[in-house]
């Protein structure tokens, strides 16, 4: 950012160049918190205004902190390869509202459409699995030895 | 193994089949057999569960027969890290986490009291506190306050003022306070134990370990007196309001840990004789004054740190009283402990009534007690509205009466 010297007028930005990701906390969080990763270079107070002017979202406080990604991987050259550090912002919205992240991949039951060739071939596949089974009548017992 | 090869040969075994007799007689025999070995208790010094619990209770029992010194510092001897909660804090919402660690129920309004107005006196406080209001805003000169310390350039001399003036003409009434003790500044330090965590990383990964809580608070002002304070509610009484529960871990409030000296400190050391605490004043630090709370748009948040600070800090002081008198967590109260609180900010007066009914908040103490803190608490209330040419416009006399209630309070 350029730098600021008393006197200069208040410094706006129209078109940030940045964007911030919502992800899903690895960890479970309040109810009122809400995680993003952000770019490296910009502060809570950015956050904050960012989310307040362009989406509208009333923000009551931010936290941020920097996660530091390893660098002792090592590529097929044995040359140490850094996995880039990122920072995270946990926000904590006003006027008690709360937000769940969503769920992104729901369990699907009837993958494929009647009468396919996908699913003729996944009924094919189950009832190979089903004939290669053991009796259950032998509860667990080998069939190696025996009549 | 030598008994069951006596009773072997016993005459009237043999009458019976062998296997039935046996085992069945062998248990009646012993039961009825006089104990002529000492009794099968688990090790000591093993590496096991069972010794560890046998240490534990041995150490507890050991405990129940020192005295209250002795027993504050037996729990407080061994340093670890801990959670430091602050009871003037800028955590969003952190009365309903604070009422989980503390084992608090918040009841909004103060429970019922009779107390007879007395005019004379009513009229002789009103213009003591008007004049301090005075003395402060129109009549001293004051120059502007260094940023940041408006509130205790201000707001802490005329409360001062208001203390001192409402403890002497009220002396009369309530003979407590002429024999009480006034603290300006003082100390008031809490330790205790809550619930249980699993270490998430480092060489003790994965074990078990109980939660560690400690406040050091600072109030403007206290008075302690040498009896204690009636309580509101019988010890075993039914109140209908739930304590929170706050299933996310205490970081996430956000709390942090710290390691230091554990301390349980009322205001005075433990032999001083006004033991029991009366009331304390509290003052709003500026971070948390509304103007500045509402131009970072958490106007509704200024009642939370309020009722936050009550519950914390007067948890902190009625605990620190139980633990002067020998209760424990494994020992708990046998009387309710009752204090009161007022916190302002010069303008707006907020009135908290505790009452400690249990102390016993360990994971091993909570899981048979059905008691819980009580907490009683008033919104914030305007005194006046302005001071204007030598007058104070808008006086609220529900907020003095409210305060001579408070302090007329007796055992």
């Amino acid at each position: 950012y350029p730098l600021y010297q008393l006197g200069n007028p208040q410094m706006r930005l129209f078109r940030p160049p940045f964007t911030m990701t919502l992800v899903r906390p690895g960890k479970e969080q309040p109810p009122d918190t809400v995680q993003f990763r952000i770019p490296m270079e910009i502060t809570k107070f950015d956050v904050r205004n960012y989310l307040e002017t362009i989406y509208s979202v009333p923000v009551a406080a931010v936290r941020t902190r920097i996660q530091y990604c390893t660098n002792k991987k090592r590529n097929h050259l044995n040359q140490r390869v850094k996995r880039p550090d990122y920072k995270v912002a946990y926000v904590q919205l006003a006027q008690q509202q709360t937000f769940q992240f969503p769920d992104i991949f729901p369990e699907t039951e009837n993958k494929y459409e009647e009468g396919s060739a996908e699913e003729m071939q996944e009924k094919f596949m189950e009832d190979e699995r089903q004939r290669q089974k053991p009796d259950p009548r032998r509860g667990g017992v080998t069939e190696w030895f025996g009549l | 193994m030598a008994s069951c090869c006596r009773l072997l040969l016993h005459p009237f075994l043999c009458r019976k089949p062998a296997c039935l007799a046996f085992s069945r007689n062998v248990q009646i025999i012993a039961s009825t057999a006089e104990s002529l070995y000492p009794p099968i208790l688990p090790s000591r010094t093993a590496k096991s569960k069972s010794a560890k619990r046998r240490v534990l209770l041995e150490f507890f029992e050991q405990l129940r027969a020192c005295t209250a010194q002795e027993k504050i510092r037996a729990l407080t001897r061994i340093q670890r890290e801990k959670y430091v909660i602050y009871p003037q804090t800028f955590a969003l919402n952190a009365d309903r986490w604070y009422q989980h660690y503390t084992k608090t129920a918040y009841v909004s309004g103060l429970p019922e009291k009779t107390f007879d107005n007395d005019e004379s006196v009513l009229s002789e406080l009103r213009s003591a506190v008007c004049n301090s209001i005075l003395q402060e805003h129109w009549y001293m000169k004051k120059g502007r306050a260094f940023a940041h310390k408006e509130q205790e350039h201000s707001v802490a001399p005329y409360l001062r003022n208001i203390v001192c003036a409402l403890k002497n003409v009220l002396a009369k009434e309530n003979p407590v306070l002429g024999l009480s003790s006034l603290d300006f500044d003082p100390q008031v330090n809490f330790y205790w134990l809550r619930g249980e965590r699993t270490i998430p990383r480092g060489h003790r990964s994965g074990r078990v370990e109980p939660m560690r809580f400690q406040i050091d608070d600072k109030p403007h002002s206290q008075i302690r007196i040498s009896q204690q304070l009636p309580e509101f509610v019988p010890l075993e009484a039914d109140i209908s309001t739930e304590v929170p529960v706050v299933q996310s871990a205490p970081d996430l409030l956000p709390l942090f840990r710290r390691q230091y000296d554990n301390n349980i400190f009322v205001g005075a050391k433990l032999e001083d004789p006004c033991c029991y605490g009366h009331t304390q004043f509290h003052m709003v630090p500026d971070r948390f004054r509304r103007d500045k709370m509402s131009k970072r748009g958490l106007s509704d948040q200024v009642e939370v740190t309020l009722r936050a600070n009550g519950i914390a800090s007067l948890f902190a002081w009625t605990g620190a009283q139980a633990m002067y008198q020998g209760f424990w967590s494994e020992e708990d109260v046998s009387r309710p402990f009752v204090s009161q609180a007022v916190i302002t900010d010069g303008q707006y007066f907020s009135f908290f009534c505790y009452q400690l009914n249990t102390l016993a908040l360990t994971q091993r103490s909570d899981g048979s007690n059905v008691r819980k803190n009580l907490c009683w608490g008033t919104e914030s209330m305007r005194l006046y509205e302005r001071v204007t040419d030598g007058d104070v416009v808008g006086w609220n006399d529900a907020v003095l009466r409210l305060l001579v209630r408070f302090l007329l309070n007796k055992p």
